[in-house]
């Protein structure tokens, strides 16, 4: 649950808690001293009836009003002295009414008596229940005051937490600086910020040393091959060379193009694994897969195949570097496996590419379709399409299966499809 | 027409001259950050190929240089790194295009002539090769004043062989012309084969004496 819910739970129970203890206590102790005040003033009427009996050797007059009555009955011995509670017939409202009562002894007149001055207890439980009452509203408005405060107060103060939270969120490996620790003057969120800042920093230090790493094995890798390369250019434009030596420069040729394939294939691979590819834009994929079926209209006629197309319009979202080269491993894969006079089938969906063609069997396990280097021995591919191909899918969580069925091998990647706004196609 | 090489890599440079010199080119050479920054300093060159990865700095700082000194020399860069970041920041500075190492000289021919085609001033749109011409802005040919209908392909690869005349072109080279090696790996060249012979039989058809020579297993030479 939140912070703030748990926080307010914790914080109103212990506060009705400790209220309500308090409040018992209060009750007992404000009930204890009203009782004294009117033991006192019991006590100073006895005074009273002393020093009148003192005086006048006679019992004062028995008072009985409806909040105190005094009492005089004759005793055969003294009782002792003592507070009591009591319970007496109120005339006026026809009910019982706790009293105080003090009795005491006296001689008067040469005779015992017993003398009882009693006090109605009502005004003062009138008094305490006024008290609880106001004590109670007391509470209330406290607990309220409280709760508002810490709704208030909580909110405000959590503000950089959340602040923070958010530029975690957003941050990503294409920002340049790590977050910034900014100065909330709370000093846990402001270390909190701190070891955010120098998380950040790190792992963009790390991410920089990675990404130079790449490029700096692609520079050394290539540079010998470009020389090779040139050399041969070189090599070719000799007048005096015979056919053996252009065929040894021929295949000189086709193995270095085939080193920097391989070489370029495996940094692109490394670089995708570690989402160096992080822009995306909405890629239309009808008009890409267009676009290269025109661009390899040469090898599709040259080996007499069909292709039949259904493409749904849609975007993709995802960086169209690698939509390319997702597309383009795909369909080089189903021209170059395919046989004389086969066939192409692409259908684009809402949630769906599927690429078929016709060919023979796979001469490996079809498990591995999707390993580095797994390629049949007559293929002069890298090995490498279908594992870039299924890299850039993991990175994106599309699903790509490949399903044999009869001549037909069929890749299946699922993909959502946000479909164009009428607005947009025009 | 006179060029500036930036490679640090010698033997590189060495062959990148060889071979540019041959077609009438100027070359200067510099093998470092500074030692290009005082060339471009001192002189105007039609193009600068450019490798961004020097020992002694950052290529793309040279684009810089060029931009605030207000110079209009066309520039190539030539990287090793492939980075796609390194194309977009050298074509944003005010490259003119990006090319990546290993190269085919001929393919660094093509694209050298090309920006400077571009960069001069715009009448310059057409190659003449006796009796045939070329128009690149209109991207129409005409052999003896007779238009040729030729296929984008066929259109593409005549250029290509217009800008390396007098050369053997490699068919590997072509490939990656043609197809900017999207088929990867030594692909089959059989398709190349179909459109050398499409645009023999056109040229000769309309009239045009067979330029484009056969050198045995290796590639393809027009000579005039």
């Amino acid at each position: 649950m939140k912070l703030f819910t748990k926080y307010s739970r914790v914080n109103i129970i212990a506060s009705i808690l400790a209220l309500l203890l308090g409040s018992i206590g209060y009750y007992f102790v404000i009930r204890s001293v009203l009782l004294h005040q009117l033991d006192d003033t019991l006590k100073i009427e006895e005074a009273e009836i002393l020093s009148f009996v003192k005086t006048h050797d006679r019992l004062p007059e028995p008072a009985n009003y409806r909040d105190q009555k005094i009492e005089f009955l004759p005793a055969q011995s003294p009782v002792p002295r003592k507070f009591i509670n009591t319970t007496r017939l109120d005339e006026h409202h026809q009910e019982d009414r706790l009293y105080r009562e003090l009795l005491f002894s006296v001689m008067a007149e040469g005779r015992l008596y017993t003398v009882s001055v009693s006090m109605s207890e009502e005004e003062t439980e009138d008094l305490l229940e006024w008290i609880m009452l106001i004590t109670a509203a007391m509470i209330l408005l406290l607990l309220g005051c409280l709760f508002l405060a810490n709704r208030l107060l909580l909110r405000r103060i959590w503000q950089p937490f959340y602040g923070t939270l958010e530029a975690m969120r957003q941050f990503n490996l294409s920002s340049r600086k790590p977050l910034p620790a900014r100065d909330s003057g709370i000093e846990e969120f402001r270390n909190l910020d701190t070891a955010v800042e120098q998380m950040t920093g790190k792992i963009l230090k790390d991410y920089e040393m990675l990404k130079n790493f790449t490029d700096n094995a692609s520079h050394e890798m290539q540079t010998p091959l470009a020389i090779i390369n040139s050399k041969l250019d070189l090599m070719i434009q000799d007048q005096g060379l015979g056919e053996g030596h252009l065929r040894q420069l021929q295949a000189m040729y086709d193995a270095v193009g085939r080193l920097s394939k391989l070489n370029q294939s495996l940094l692109l691979l490394t670089k995708i694994e570690n989402n160096q590819f992080e822009h995306t834009d909405p890629v239309a994929l009808a008009s890409l897969i267009e676009e290269k079926l025109v661009l390899f209209e040469d090898l599709i006629k040259a080996r007499g195949l069909t292709v039949d197309t259904r493409l749904d319009n849609g975007n993709l979202r995802m960086n169209t570097y690698l939509a390319d080269i997702l597309l383009n491993n795909l369909l080089i894969n189903a021209i170059r496996h395919n046989q004389h006079e086969g066939e192409i089938t692409i259908r684009l969906s809402e949630n769906d590419l599927s690429i078929s063609n016709t060919g023979l069997a796979l001469p490996f396990d079809p498990a591995t379709i999707f390993d580095r280097f797994t390629k049949g021995s007559h293929s002069d591919g890298t090995g490498l399409g279908l594992a870039i191909v299924k890299q850039i899918c993991d990175n994106y969580g599309f699903p790509l299966s490949y399903a044999r069925q009869g001549d037909w091998h069929t890749f299946r990647i699922g993909l959502p499809l946000r479909h164009l706004s009428p607005a947009s196609i025009a | 027409m006179k060029l500036l090489i930036v490679e640090d890599e010698q033997t590189l440079s060495d062959s990148i001259v060889s071979y540019l010199q041959q077609k009438d080119f100027i070359c200067d050479r510099a093998d470092g950050y500074t030692s290009a920054l005082e060339k471009i300093d001192l002189f105007d060159y039609d193009c600068i190929l450019l490798d961004i990865n020097l020992q002694d700095g950052n290529g793309l700082e040279l684009l810089k240089e060029l931009k605030t000194n207000r110079k209009t020399d066309g520039v190539l860069i030539i990287s090793a790194r492939n980075s796609l970041e390194d194309k977009v920041t050298g074509l944003q500075l005010g490259a003119d295009d990006y090319l990546a190492k290993p190269f085919h000289l001929s393919e660094l021919g093509a694209r050298v002539t090309a920006i400077i085609r571009r960069r001069n001033s715009a009448g310059n749109n057409l190659i003449h090769l006796e009796e045939i011409h070329i128009d690149t802005q209109a991207r129409a040919v005409t052999v003896n004043d007779r238009p040729l209908d030729l296929t984008r392909k066929e259109y593409q690869l005549l250029l290509y062989f217009a800008y390396n005349k007098g050369r053997v072109v490699s068919k590997n080279a072509i490939a990656e012309h043609l197809w900017s090696d999207e088929t990867g790996g030594a692909a089959n060249y059989d398709f190349i084969y179909t459109h050398i012979k499409n645009l023999r039989r056109k040229l000769v058809d309309a009239g045009s004496p067979d330029y484009i020579h056969s050198v045995y297993g290796m590639g393809y030479k027009f000579a005039l």
